[in-house]
Order: structure tokens, then sequence, then C-alpha cells
């Protein structure tokens, strides 16, 4: 019997939509959230491939909160919905057996509430096929990942789910309380969670989860990237008492249901009608008017849209869809607000707006899938249509009701958005209020594409024969819309539904740049969906002729007018368009960008080693005209031919989105390839060696028209932002070349080499630095003029400053030959000013971004008095730190000058004291840079960034360690180390020793850099280190060719290090070496006069890893600190050092004793991070007091 | 004013000839249209209702074309469906106020007095915050009828309005049918003989899509005087009979089958001649009599 009434409830469910509905949107969400970084379920992905088992359990842990209201959905019906619909008399009138109906009931409806959750394994296997995918990312599927999920969360979360609301449903028979009880349930499971997240009983934390998500987060802590890619954890160890125990719970429950549940009717809601006896009577029917018109119309209008509205709202189903699109939405606001590009951020507006963008919108998009199938099919869904067909109400007033009931809808979704950020922020002490900001990109710019699919969605249920039809059509056609056109080369916003420029907003220039052609495109896709609301109220189905030719015959007359006038409008636009963005402008296809490019390779690169004369010397003469987003900027410079054979051609590429006019003395042009823009001139006379010419140019460039992409970005109405390598570049370009593994393979383009193979003594290879190909050190001089309310900053000092034509010009000269590589800025800039020891040091930033100003300025005079102090002199007049727009976020240093995105610095927000000064550290590594790579600049090939970027970062920590103190580097290290562990393990490729690392090797040079070079400071000594680094700066400093490898760093440092400790150069630098350290017991005795003993067991391994990352281990016979720390004071994070001493250690375990002054709170082996440990969480243990 | 139906014809795209030929002229009062199920007449209410085309023919109200000018008829109509649903969760008053607004009571005062009106001349006002769902049968109907009389229909269609009542409610039905159908067209669609006896002064009956007869159930009743003849007979011996005679209706009295027998002429003794019942007319037509 049980069995019948389990198999009755779920064949009950499996007709209905509801669960198909909720496996839809829960898949959509994998999906989103596998193959695309902007959508986010449950906090990013990180190292590991985005399908490794790890993930896909993680998703079935997380998603069993998100579940949560839909199993509350099914369960409370199956509870309830006796009572609620007066049939449980029906019912149990039966001889039903109570535990039969029960039990029945409980599982059926746990058992569908378990098949939303197979979206999750749907989701992540359907991602892994999309073509815009990276493979790389990607590992084979594991099916035990998916049984195990679902096994171990899906299936035992969703009993223990059911059992509670299904006590409480069949208790109470109350929907609302069956609901309450479930968002109790999820607030006091967040609230546990909370607090019980400091229990140092791991073992206690692991236990009360009951959902196995802390379970499953503790037990996998210690998984390395190939673990987590690899294996699943099943039913096993501490996941298995956690699930047994919550199992049992569950059951538990549900005997407690069935005991006191009985069958007997004790809400009277569902109560039969009373037998009536009295005949009707005679009632006076009051006269009521009939209006028509207009007036008549618009308040049918307004009732409607209500009567839909709320008929929409007070579904169970839109109660819980709003439910989890606020669950995975608010959390999302509430805990990365603050954590905008990198750690420690304002919450500003736009980022806010991001989080809303990534977390909310494929709820809103599922809404429109639903509910406006739902709302198209109501009358007939609900039999209600030839009642209400035969009233004289036009269709088309029906239609909008509906329309705008579903948008009243997701607007007022969009308005708790608003509400929820602005109080976000407010809580969060950030009131720089941007209403303007969140009405626009919710209100305008994003919920127009809500109109434009919810009209399309209308439309496609209007024509279709049946709801299914509707739905499976507006699915297919989002897929399809989304998914075609890049694999068809097609880039055209006029053929791809709804599509429009994106935009990037700035707090510089607002959206002013993609406005226009913003609205044009909204303009055509608006009239398109006029268009089509008209044929859907045209064809709304009344009545029961639902032919389309039937429904054709029957178009209302004006609706014909207004169809044909909207149809007629949109290929108008149409037209225009496609002059303005095919004609006017070009569109290239995603996949001939990419065969250009090969094509590139494939006919060009046979000329890289040809050589080529090198600039010496430039003049530029640059107009910036802001308002049209206009640039003309001139060059003059001087090519010297610094080879010893004559030069017959010269080679020159150039930018397509630019114009150019290029002069060469004695030059022709031999071939000019314009599709691959690429000049090849003929010498003539050949340029002898030593020779110098002149060469001329104009780059120009000024957006016309519609754009189909808004390009050209570097020049913008505020915060212009471009750097001279949009000038006409001499020689083959390897930058230009494909560098994705699978593009190059599908277009017969070998593997390539990311850098040049790392040479010792080398001459001939070690020509050109890893910047330039074309020149070595030059003088600049500029010229460059903008609008009236701007600064253009250029490099070097400003000799003059003056405004003609109602616009300002400024005439800058470096006042040293610096590297090819410098940036020009314009934008209504404050400044701040100040001088260090004769160089001017200037923060140019935003009006509003005056957060960090101080902080930066500090940083620019700390980082110079420690670089002049122990480097060498700094070579320009001035440092400059200038913000830029955030159409990219990045800092850089050119010569003097370092632009510094508006989304990094100038909004980080540090929470807490002991927080890392991004900021600081980031104008500090800049900073650096003027030393090391524009002084000193490595050679092109591997190990160059080992002198520019990691001696950057060692100067940036040293910075850092005079602010700081000593013993608080260890909050710098544990950043860098922990970004190394995680991004080693992404390494697609090889992962190189420091010395021969690669430019594209960022967490080897930065992270890894920062870490070894801390280390061997203090093994060897700051001293000893800057003293090597001096002799470099003085042996290359601003030297001409053959340029310095990192051979000649680490042999510099070799050098300053004593006998006894070379063996830290190899380790750390020639070869990839980790550390295992750990602490297995900490415990401290309190001695008489307040001081305590503290006692260590530790353990130590050492290990040597390959590029691939098998690691062998190695004895261990290093220099390994021990030590302790006391309590951290309320707001901070790390407690004072008590304790810091250094042991040389062999492998294996080991006892250490020394006392310290005040009460330790945790001790342990390598305290301060200074070893590349494989996991450094491990290193301290908490301390047992004992006597 | 009265309702002209000339020619009207509907096939179906499954090919089922729904109606053939039809012509009618309905006047005011209670009208009704007598027929077996499947016969044509919901295709014809439909029709009327302006939910369904017709294939050719016409039909007219006065001087509205009912075929064309839709609005006007809808203007002029009240219909209750033969079928219909509800909305989860949506209360008797909030429906009918829903329902009065799509018939143009836009204004708010007007529209609650009338839908209370509406509730109180069909018995439903005590129940009125009820869910709809929740009605019985009966109380379902008469919110039907509610609906369908907003907006003083001129033209009033009811489609088997009766089916599944119980007795008590088909008669406080037909009682609130009765007092409307004076002065206004109503069309009631029955497969229910006595329904039409009861209430109706004109009808027709409708048989695959053809009209067989239009007229006053007593005409059609006296036209058959003299020709219907009842005999009890076994079972088993009803086939023989069948084949002997023009059984138009056999019904299980007392367990032994009670045969209505047509007969232009006297029949022997065995056979009782009965005073025809309007049940007796509709058999005989359709079975192609009289």
């Amino acid at each position: 019997m049980a069995w019948k009434i389990f198999s009755f409830e779920v064949r009950y469910w499996l007709r209905g939509m509801m669960v198909w509905v909720f496996l839809v949107i829960i898949g959509a969400m994998i999906f989103g959230a596998t193959s695309s970084d902007k959508i986010t379920v449950g906090g990013s992905l990180e190292n590991t491939y985005r399908n490794a088992p790890y993930v896909i359990q993680n998703f079935y842990a997380i998603m069993s909160l998100l579940t949560l209201l839909m199993t509350t959905a099914f369960v409370n019906s199956a509870a309830a919905r006796d009572f609620q619909y007066g049939t449980n008399q029906l019912i149990f009138s039966t001889p039903l057996r109570k535990l039969d109906f029960l039990l029945g009931r409980y599982l059926g409806a746990a058992a569908v509430s378990v098949i939303p959750m197979l979206g999750i394994s749907f989701g992540v296997i359907l991602a892994k096929y999309m073509p815009w995918v990276d493979a790389e990312r990607w590992g084979p599927i594991v099916w035990a990942a998916h049984v195990k999920g679902i096994l171990v969360f899906a299936v035992p979360n969703t009993l223990f789910i059911s059992a509670i609301v299904f006590c409480v449903a069949a208790l109470t028979r109350s929907t609302v309380t069956s609901f309450l009880s479930s968002l109790v349930l999820l607030v006091a499971y967040t609230v546990a969670d909370v607090m019980t997240q400091d229990l140092d009983n791991e073992t206690m934390g692991m236990l009360l989860d009951p959902f196995g998500i802390r379970t499953f987060s503790i037990m996998t802590k210690y998984w390395t990237v190939a673990e987590r890619n690899r294996m699943a954890l099943g039913w096993e160890g501490m996941m298995l008492w956690n699930r047994l125990i919550w199992l049992a719970a569950g059951a538990g429950v549900f005997v407690f249901t069935v005991w006191r549940f009985t069958f007997s009717d004790r809400a009277k809601k569902g109560q039969a009608m009373p037998v009536e006896t009295g005949s009707h009577q005679a009632v006076e029917i009051p006269a009521v008017r009939f209006a028509q018109g207009i007036g008549a119309l618009w308040t049918q209008l307004r009732r409607l849209v209500s009567f839909e509205f709320w008929g929409l709202v007070k579904t169970t189903s839109f109660i819980v869809l709003l439910a989890a699109a606020l669950l995975n939405a608010v959390p999302s606001i509430i805990f990365a607000a603050k954590e905008g590009y990198g750690n420690g951020s304002y919450p500003v507006t736009y980022w806010i707006l991001e989080i809303i963008q990534g977390s909310l919108y494929l709820f809103v998009i599922s809404m429109i899938t639903y509910y406006s199938g739902v709302l198209v099919w109501r009358e007939r869904d609900a039999r209600m249509d030839e009642m209400e067909d035969t009233a004289p109400n036009p269709s088309w007033v029906r239609y909008f009701a509906k329309l705008v009931a579903l948008l009243g809808v997701l607007s007022i979704l969009q308005v708790l958005m608003m509400v929820t950020g602005t109080v976000v922020q407010t809580a969060y002490g950030y009131t720089r209020y941007q209403a303007g900001l969140y009405l626009s990109e919710l209100f305008v710019y994003d919920f127009s594409m809500f109109v434009f699919f919810a009209v399309l969605a209308f439309f496609i249920h209007v024509l279709s024969p049946n709801k299914y039809v509707g739905y499976f059509g507006f699915v297919a056609f989002l897929i399809a819309n989304g998914a075609i056109w890049a694999p068809l080369n097609v880039a055209t916003r006029l053929v791809r539904y709804g599509s429009r420029p994106g935009y990037t907003y700035s707090d510089f220039y607002g959206h002013a740049p993609f406005m226009y052609s913003w609205w044009w495109f909204t303009a055509y896709w608006a009239v398109f969906a006029l268009l089509l609301a008209a044929l859907s109220s045209a064809l709304w189905p009344r009545g029961k002729e639902t032919s389309l030719k039937k429904r054709f015959a029957g178009f209302h007359p004006a609706l014909r007018k207004a169809a044909i006038a909207f149809a007629l409008l949109f290929a108008a636009i149409g037209g225009w368009l496609y002059w303005n963005t095919m004609v006017r402008n070009e569109i290239i296809g995603p996949e001939t960008v990419l065969d250009m490019r090969a094509d590139y390779e494939k006919t060009y690169k046979k000329f890289q080693d040809l050589p080529q004369p090198r600039v010496t010397q430039i003049q530029y003469d640059i107009e910036i005209y802001p308002e049209r987003r206009a640039i003309t900027l001139k060059g003059d410079q001087q090519i010297v031919n610094k080879h010893t054979a004559p030069i017959a051609e010269m080679h020159v590429l150039t930018d397509r989105a630019y114009r150019y006019d290029i002069q060469i003395d004695g030059a022709k042009v031999d071939k000019d390839d314009t599709r691959l823009q690429y000049r090849i001139y003929k010498l003539e006379p050949p340029m002898a060696p030593g020779e110098t010419r002149r060469m001329r140019y104009t780059v120009s460039r000024e957006p016309v028209g519609v754009e189909n992409s808004v390009g050209g970005m570097s020049v913008v109405q505020n915060g212009t932002f471009f750097n001279n390598g949009i000038a006409p570049q001499i020689g083959y370009q390897a930058g230009g070349e494909l560098s994705q593994r699978n593009d190059r393979r599908k277009r017969g383009l070998p593997e390539r080499d990311r850098m040049p193979a790392l040479e010792r003594n080398c001459t001939a290879h070690c020509m050109n630095t890893y910047l330039s190909n074309s020149s070595d050190w030059v003088s600049v001089e500029s010229r460059i003029s903008t609008s009236a309310d701007q600064i253009a900053i250029a490099p070097g000092t400003l000799l003059k400053e003056w405004t003609e034509g109602g616009r300002r010009h400024f005439h800058y000269k470096l006042d040293k030959d610096s590297m090819n590589f410098y940036s020009f800025l314009s934008a209504r800039y404050e400044v701040a000013r100040e001088e260090w020891n004769g160089v001017k040091t200037e923060v140019y930033y935003h009006a509003e971004h005056t957060w960090n100003v101080p902080k930066m300025m500090k940083s620019i005079q700390k980082a110079l008095d420690y670089c002049t102090k122990n480097f060498g002199p700094y070579a320009h007049k001035q440092a400059r730190i200038i913000e830029f727009p955030r159409v990219a976020s990045f800092a850089q240093a050119f010569p003097g000058t370092m632009p510094y995105s508006e989304s990094i610095g100038f909004i980080a927000k540090m929470d807490k004291p002991d927080d890392i000064d991004m900021v600081y550290y980031v104008v500090a590594h800049e900073m650096a840079h003027q030393w090391w790579a524009h002084q000193v600049i490595g050679a092109n090939m591997q190990g160059a960034t080992a002198l520019s970027e990691m001696l950057a970062q060692y100067s940036a920590l040293m910075v850092m360690e005079k602010e700081y103190g000593r013993d608080m580097m260890r909050k710098f290290l544990e950043y860098e180390m922990d970004r190394y562990l995680r991004a080693r393990g992404r390494e697609l490729l090889k992962e190189r020793p420091v010395l021969t690392v690669e430019a594209e090797q960022g967490y080897i040079h930065y992270q890894k850099g920062s870490a070894v070079m801390y280390y061997l400071k203090e093994m060897i000594g700051e001293d000893a280190v800057n003293r090597a680094l001096r002799k470099i700066v003085q042996k290359f400093a601003y030297a001409q060719a053959p340029y310095p490898t990192s051979h000649d760093l680490v042999d510099a440092l070799r050098e300053e290090t004593p006998e006894n400790l070379r063996y830290l150069v190899k380790d750390l630098f020639e070869e990839i070496t980790l550390f295992g350290n750990r602490t297995t017991l900490a415990k401290a005795r309190k001695l008489g006069d307040g001081k305590f003993e503290v006692t260590i067991d530790v353990e130590t391994k050492k290990f040597k890893a390959d590029e691939k990352g098998n690691e062998t281990e190695v004895p261990v016979n290093d220099f390994v600190e021990i030590g302790a720390f006391a309590k951290p004071g309320k707001d901070q994070r790390y407690g004072k050092a008590l304790y810091r001493e250094r042991i040389q250690m062999k492998t294996g375990k080991g006892q250490y004793k020394f006392t310290v002054s005040e009460e330790p709170e945790k001790a342990g082996i390598d305290p301060f991070r200074l070893l590349i440990d494989r996991l450094p969480e491990d290193n301290l243990k908490k301390v047992t007091i004992g006597e | 004013m009265e309702l002209r139906i000339e020619n009207l014809s509907k096939t179906y795209s499954n090919g089922v000839k729904a109606l053939d030929n039809v012509t009618l002229s309905i006047p005011q009062g209670m009208y009704g249209l007598l027929g077996q199920n499947g016969a044509g007449k919901s295709t014809l209410m439909r029709i009327i209702a302006t939910l369904q085309d017709a294939d050719s023919g016409s039909a007219t109200i006065g001087e509205i074309d009912v075929l064309r000018d839709r609005d006007a008829v809808r203007r002029r109509l009240g219909y209750l469906p033969q079928d219909f649903g509800v909305y989860p969760r949506i209360s008797a008053i909030d429906m009918l106020d829903h329902l009065a607004l799509l018939k143009g009571v836009t204004n708010g005062g007007e529209r609650k007095r009338l839908v209370e009106a509406m509730l109180n001349k069909v018995n439903l006002f005590e129940h009125r915050k009820k869910a709809l769902a929740s009605y019985s049968g009966g109380m379902r109907q008469r919110f039907g009828i509610a609906q369908a009389l907003i907006g003083n229909p001129q033209l009033l269609i009811v489609d088997e309005p009766t089916a599944g009542l119980d007795p008590g409610e088909r008669n406080r039905f037909y009682n609130l049918l009765a007092e409307v159908g004076e002065n206004v067209i109503v069309i009631l669609s029955t497969h229910i003989v006595e329904d039409v006896l009861e209430l109706c002064s004109k009808m027709a009956i409708i048989h695959k899509g053809c009209v067989l007869y239009e007229g006053g159930p007593d005409a059609a009743v006296d036209a058959l005087e003299g020709r219907i003849y009842s005999r009890k007979i076994a079972k088993a011996e009803l086939p023989q009979f069948e084949t002997e005679y023009k059984v138009i209706s056999n019904k299980m009295v007392a367990g032994r089958p009670l045969i209505h027998v047509f007969s232009e002429s006297p029949l022997d003794a065995e056979f009782a001649p009965v005073r025809p019942s309007l049940e007796d007319v509709f058999f005989a037509k359709i079975g192609g009599l009289n």
C-alpha cells in the first residue's frame, strides 16, 4: 500500500510542471556557474577543473540549502494538500493505514525533491561541451563524483529536510507554517554555522552540520588540486557518522509525525459546503454603466495588471523562486560587496551592480521563461477561457496586462536589489549613493533586456499550439541566440535578438562613450519588440479557433497598421545600423580575427629576426578631443641602423583601429597587406650601418556613427589613457600571435614557446629587452593638447603649459632616455602635489576618489627613500600616480608615471588594521619598477621578469617591513604564499623555477618571487641582498645591449651568500622546492614567575618538484624557525610574536622547548611562513595550557 | 428582436461535420436546443458566442452580424459555457468582479454593488469570500449564471447547464433562468428532454449537425399523438422487437425492458397506446421517423 501511495505521489509530480521547472533552473545555474566566470553559485571556482569531483560534490552540498524551499513546496503539498483541497474525507475514508499513507507520501515527495538537484549533474556535464569553454580547465567526467554527490548530499539532506517539513505540514496543515519552518531551518542553520565556526573541536563541527557541508569542507581541506580533480568523498570517516546521525534524526522526526498524525478533520477550512434549501431571492440588480473607449480600457488595463500580478505573486512556485533568487543574490551582495577586484574595497555601486547581475539575472530569465507560459496560458489552463473570451474586452488589453504584470514582478526584484545594495553599502559605512547609476542600470539598461525577452517569450507562447511547445521554443531560442552566432562567425548585433553594444561604467565618464551606439541598437530591438507586441495582440488566442491561418485572417485592422508601421521602422533602423556598422565601420567575426592572427604568424613570422632599424628619439604632437573621442598623434622619430649590415627593407605593423599616414626617409611601400596591417617598405638606398633616418607618422581615430561594439576605449570623454603602442611598430611583433593552444592547433600552427630559452653569457639573443624589439633607450618630447577642463599628461617634466584656442596645451620632456614604453593620459583630474628631495611626487585622481590619495603619496615617498638609499639614484624629476577608468584594472609603471586603475587602488579599503594595505604595497611595487624594469631590464628570454617583477616585489616588501616591522611581514608572506600555492595548481604547461620564469607566469615572478627573496633576505641579511642588487644596478642601469639575464641576478646574489648557505640559491631560484612542515603538538606549562614553558612537537619534510608538479622528497638540512604568538587583541588578526628562533633541522620529527613571558595562544614551526610550504595552515597549533 | 441563423455549416479539421446547413430563427424567450452529446449544440452555441468561426452561412441578431461584428455581440452576450474551471485561490466575489470588469463595468463602486447584488440573486452572497474551487457543482453553475447575467445581456447562451446537478439544484437553477428569460433571447442547450419541456416555449432538435425539428414542444408532441405504443417485454426479446418494430426507446422498468414503439397503424393489444412525451418526439426524430 505504501508503495502504491509512493508511486502515485511520484507520478503526480512528474506530470506537473514544477519539478521540471526547478530541474531546469538548477541545471541552468550550474551550467552558468561552470561554463562562465560571470555567473557564480556559492563562490567562485578556483584552480581545480571546473568539473572536478570536488566542485561537483561541493555543488551538491551547497545546493541542499538552495533547494530547501523547493523541497518544501513538494513535501508540504504531499502532507497537507488533502486538507487544503478538502479531499481529506474522500481519501481518508478509504481503508488506509496511517503509516502506509504517511510513508508513501513522505518518501514520494522526498524522491521527487531530489530530481531538481540532478540539474547539477546535467549542468556540469552539458557545460563541458560548450564551444566557448576553455578545454584546458575541464577534466574527464568522473561519474563517481555525481553518484557520490547524490548519495552523500542530495538524498540524505533531502530526506532530513523533508522529514521536518513533512512533520510541520502534516501536523499543522498550513502551507504558510511549512514555508516558515523551512525558512527558520535555513536561518537557524546559517546562524549556527557562524556560531560554531570558531569551534576548535573539528570533530564536533563535522558532526553537527545537518547538511554535511562543514564536514565536507573540513575533510577536504588538505586535498591538493590533483586530489580535488580526481577524488570524490563517499560515505566514509566522519562523513559516514554525520550522515548516519542526521538520517537517524530525520527518521526520528518522521516517527514523531506518525505518532501525532491523525486522519480526523481538524482543519475546518476544507469543509464541504452546507446543503441549501431556500430558493433564490428577489434581488434588485442595480443599473450600471458599461464603459467603452480609452478611459475604460485604461481602467481595465490597470485592474487587469493587478489581477494578473497578484495571481502570479501568490503562487507557491513564485514564492519558492523568489526566495531562491534572494537566497543567492542577497548573501552574494553582503559577502562580496567589499571583495571587488581583489580584497578589501569600498562597496562601490558599479561593483554591487555586477554582483546583482551575476547572482540574480539567471533567476530573472528563469522567471520570464516560466511565467510567460503561465500567464499566456492562464485562462486556458484554468478553463476560464470561454467565459473571459466572450467579454467585450480587446485582446491587446489582456496581453499588455499580463506583460506588465510580469515586468512588474521583475521590477520589484530590481527594487529589492537596489534596496539591498544600498542598505549593504550603508552598513559598510559607504554613503556615496549613486541612485542614478542604480536606476539607469537596473531599470533601463538591464530592464530593457528583460522586456525584450518577455515580449519574445509571450510571442512564442501566443503562436504555440500548447504550453510545452512554447516553453521548448523559447528555451531553444535562448540557447540558439546565445550560442550559435560565434561558431557561425557572425558578430553583427543586427541578427542576435536583443543584442546591444556592451558597456563598462566608470566614475570618470559614466556610460558616455557607449550610449550613442547603445541607444540606437536599443531602439532597433525596441521597435522589433513593439512589432512582436502588435503581432501578439492581434494573434492572441481567443475562442476555440487556434489555427494561425484563422487568427491571421482575423487580424485587427488597427493592429495590422501598427504592425506594418513597426516592421517598416524596424527595417529602416536596421538599414541605418547596417550602413553604420558595416559600411562606415567594420565588423570582424570572432573566427576571422583568429584566422587573421594565424595568417599573420604564418606569413610574416619568417621576418622575426630580420634586422630592423631602431628608434632612438621621438617627438610627439598629440591632440586629444575628449568630447568627440578623437585623437591625432603625430610622431617624428629618429631611426638608426644599429646593425653591422645595411638594411634594405623595413617592416611596419599597424593597428586596424587607427588610420595611419607614414613617411620614412628614402622608403617606398613595397607591399601593403591591408588585411593584416603589415607593410613592407623598400629602403632606397638601403640604410647603412650607423645611419640615422627620420620616420614621421600620423595616427588618428575618431569614432563615426553607430558601432557594433564600441571600440577605441582608450580615448573617452573623461579618462583618456593610451600608450605609445598605437604608433606604427617596426618589425614583426610576436605579441600578435595566437596564444590559445586549441586555436593554434585548429589552424595548423605548432606549439608556441612562451619565451625564448634562458642562456648564460648570451650576446646575440640578448639584444632585445622583453618589452621591445625595435628600440633601446629613447628620448621623448611631447606636445599634447586636450579640452580646456582636462589635464593631459605625457612622460617627463612639464616644460610649459598654455591655453590656446579654448584648449589646454602641455609640453613635456623626458629627463632621462628611457624604455620606449610610456603612456599618455587626459582627464579632469584633481592633483595632489608634494616634493621629495627635489622630486615632484604627484597623484592625479578623479575628484570623488580621494580615499587613498594620501596613502599613495606616502608610499611613493617611502619607496623613493628605500630604493634610492639601497639601489641607486632615481632618474626622473617626478613620480606620478595617475588614475584611469576601469576599462582595465591594473597598475603599470612607465618611466616616472604610474597609471593605476580606478577599480583597484583608488577604491581599496582596509577593513581591519591588520589587513594587507594593498594600495601601499602596489604603489611601492610600481615605484620599485623605476629601478627594476626602467633602469635594469632583462633580455627577452626566460627569467627576464625575475629581474623586474620579482625585484619590484622584494623592494615593495622591504618598504612594507620598514613600515610595519619584521614580525608583521607574515601577513604579506601568507598572502603571497597562498596565491602561489593555488596558482601553481592551475599551471597548464610547465612550472618554472624563478631562474627561468616566463613572462606569463605571474604567480612565479610575483608571488613566489616575494617568498624566495624575503627568505633569502632573512638568511643572508638585507645588506647582503641589497649589495648584490646595487651591483646589478651599477652594471646594467640604462646600459646598452646585450641586456642582462636572470643568471646575472642569481650570480650576484650567490656571490653575497656565505658558502654554507649557497644551497639556498639553488633551492630558491634554480629549483622548485617545497616544505611539508607541521606542528603536531603544542602545549605550555605555567611557570612560577608568570612565564610559560612551551613544548612543541614538529615535523619537517622537504620536496623538490619537477615542472609537472611531481614531488620527490629530499633530506632536510635547513634553517627553520620555531615560535609562539600571543592571543590577538580585539579587531586584530595577528597576535604579538612572543618567541622566534631559527634552528637547523633535519627531516622528521623534533621536539622543542622554550620559555615565553606571556600566555601563548599558538605555537609551532615556521610561524612566519618564510618557507614555501605545501600546507602552511598546519604550521601553527593552538597551545593547550597545562600545569 | 430575433436571432436568425441561416445555412450555418461547420466542419472540423478532423472531418467531423458539426453543423450542416443549420437554419433557425430564435425569438425572445427561452429556446431549447435539444440533442444528444456531440450533436453540434455546443458548436452552434460557441459560434453564436463568438468563440468559433462558421465555414459558411450567417447569423444575425437584429442588425448585428454575429459572425463579423463580434464586439457588438459580446456587448450583448451572456454566456455560460458547458464546462468551465476556476483559478486556484480566487474567491467568487473576486472572480465575478474580474469578469464584470472585462465586460466593461469600470466604475469600481458600481461594480462592487453589481457583483454583490448578483451574488445575492444567485444565493451565493454568504459564500462570496470562499474559493470557487471549493464550490459544489450547483453553486458553481449559479456562479456561472451570475457571471453570464452581468451586462444585462440581450442574448443569453447556457450550454448544458444542468449536467451533474441534483434535482433540487436543477430546479433552483431553472427558476433563476426563467426569471431573466422573459425579455431576452435565452438559448438553452441540453440533452435532457424535461428541461426543454419545463422551460421552453420554442425548441429545436439537432442531430448530427442537422436541425430535425423546430417549433413548439407541444406541437411536436401533438404531432405524434396516436402513434406511440408501449410494451413490456423480456430482455431476450429485445433484438427481435427491434427488427420487427420501430422501437424508439427502451428503458428498464422493474427489471424488464419497457419499449416505446412508433407505428403509423394501430398495433395489437399487447401494445398499449401511450400519450407521446417529448422524449418520444426526440427519439422518433433522431430515429428518422416522423
